[in-house]
């Protein structure tokens, strides 16, 4: 039998809502905001800070390059890898990189909005291009590889700088342990 | 010198946020006693090893308030369901939710703490985040981060 709805089975003020998603979100918003931006200085040094960021900026957009090469190879994965590709530019930008522009850690693949149509072959980059492994499957495990480890880097270097920053890296590690399962575990 | 000061108000703010976190791995515990009853055969292991892994969660954040000379919130007698859970799919959807709830409240922890509480929180949500892949299918660029969840997210792929 379904749970009653809330107004028939009152408990009093014991009882508490779950989460109604909208009242959640907006919580989750209060205090995301309410606290840490003016505490920077609580852990470690600004240098210090600013030195994991612009890492993470950089593996963030050579993990995108990684994404380009497997696409170019393997065009039978390229819509599955797209979304993945996406989520990993955002990562990029968080940190404060830049896609599709020129430097020196930058790749000269489309912004995110464009349309996916990487051809690393014909970058320019300074540094040589990624290139994927024949089988999909291995360009695949190669990539969840890339994924898992870099996630294991920013859980260690997440101890040591302020706290907002701590936060974002230990959610983009998630979200990196979340595409290597996607790229293994979760094929279809 | 504000050095004391300082230090019992982070104390001050780690101990809420690991507050916060209990009270939503009550509500997952809770919640996953629920998934257990409507989720399908086939996924019931799954199902049950989550509720395993949230309430080795919630013992670990109880002590760790008692170490801090905290009172470790209660769980609540009953709480209301986000929506009618009845049958498999929205128990999978279920599921999702109450992942992406503790994911969100151990990112706050990570922010609020230090050391070994800290990296805790972080595979703490690290885990949250690949159980609620597994559930919904979908990934999000920023398990976690609400602020930042408007936009960007993967067409669903049901997977109940």
């Amino acid at each position: 039998m379904p749970y009653p709805p809330p107004s028939r089975a009152l408990t009093g003020p014991r009882r508490r809502t779950l989460f109604a998603s909208a009242a959640g979100a907006a919580l989750l918003v209060g205090c995301s905001g309410g606290s840490g931006e003016s505490r920077e200085s609580s852990a470690g040094s600004p240098s210090l800070a600013e030195r994991v960021r612009a890492r993470a900026a950089r593996d963030s957009v050579g993990l995108v390059e990684r994404y380009d090469a497997a696409i170019a190879a393997h065009p039978a994965a390229a819509e599955r890898l797209r979304t993945l590709r996406a989520e990993v530019v955002r990562h990029a930008e968080a940190f404060g990189g830049t896609i599709g522009k020129s430097g020196a850690t930058t790749s000269t693949s489309p912004s995110p909005s464009a349309s996916p149509s990487p051809s690393p072959l014909s970058s320019p980059s300074p540094s040589p291009s990624p290139s994927s492994p024949a089988t999909e499957k291995d360009a695949l495990v190669e990539l969840a590889t890339a994924e898992r480890a870099l996630a294991d880097r920013r859980t260690a270097a997440l101890a040591d700088v302020p706290g907002e920053l701590a936060r974002l890296l230990a959610s983009v590690a998630a979200a990196g342990a979340v595409h290597a399962y996607l790229l293994t575990e979760g094929a279809r | 010198m504000s050095g004391k000061a300082d230090g019992k108000a982070s104390e001050q703010r780690e101990l809420k946020a690991l507050q916060e976190a209990l009270a939503a791995e009550h509500a997952a515990v809770y919640g996953y006693g629920v998934v257990g009853g409507r989720i399908r055969e086939g996924r019931r292991t799954e199902a049950r090893s989550a509720y395993d892994a949230h309430r080795a969660r919630r013992d670990a954040l109880t002590r760790e308030i008692r170490d801090l000379g905290g009172t470790p919130v209660a769980a609540a007698a009953a709480y209301a369901l986000p929506f009618p859970v009845p049958d498999s799919a929205a128990a999978v959807r279920l599921a999702a939710r109450l992942e992406d709830r503790v994911a969100g409240v151990y990112a706050d922890v990570v922010r609020a703490t230090a050391g070994e509480r800290r990296r805790s929180a972080a595979e703490a949500l690290r885990e949250a985040a690949v159980r609620a892949v597994r559930w919904s299918g979908e990934s999000v660029a920023f398990p976690g981060l609400a602020e930042r969840a408007a936009t960007g997210s993967a067409s669903a792929t049901p997977t109940a």
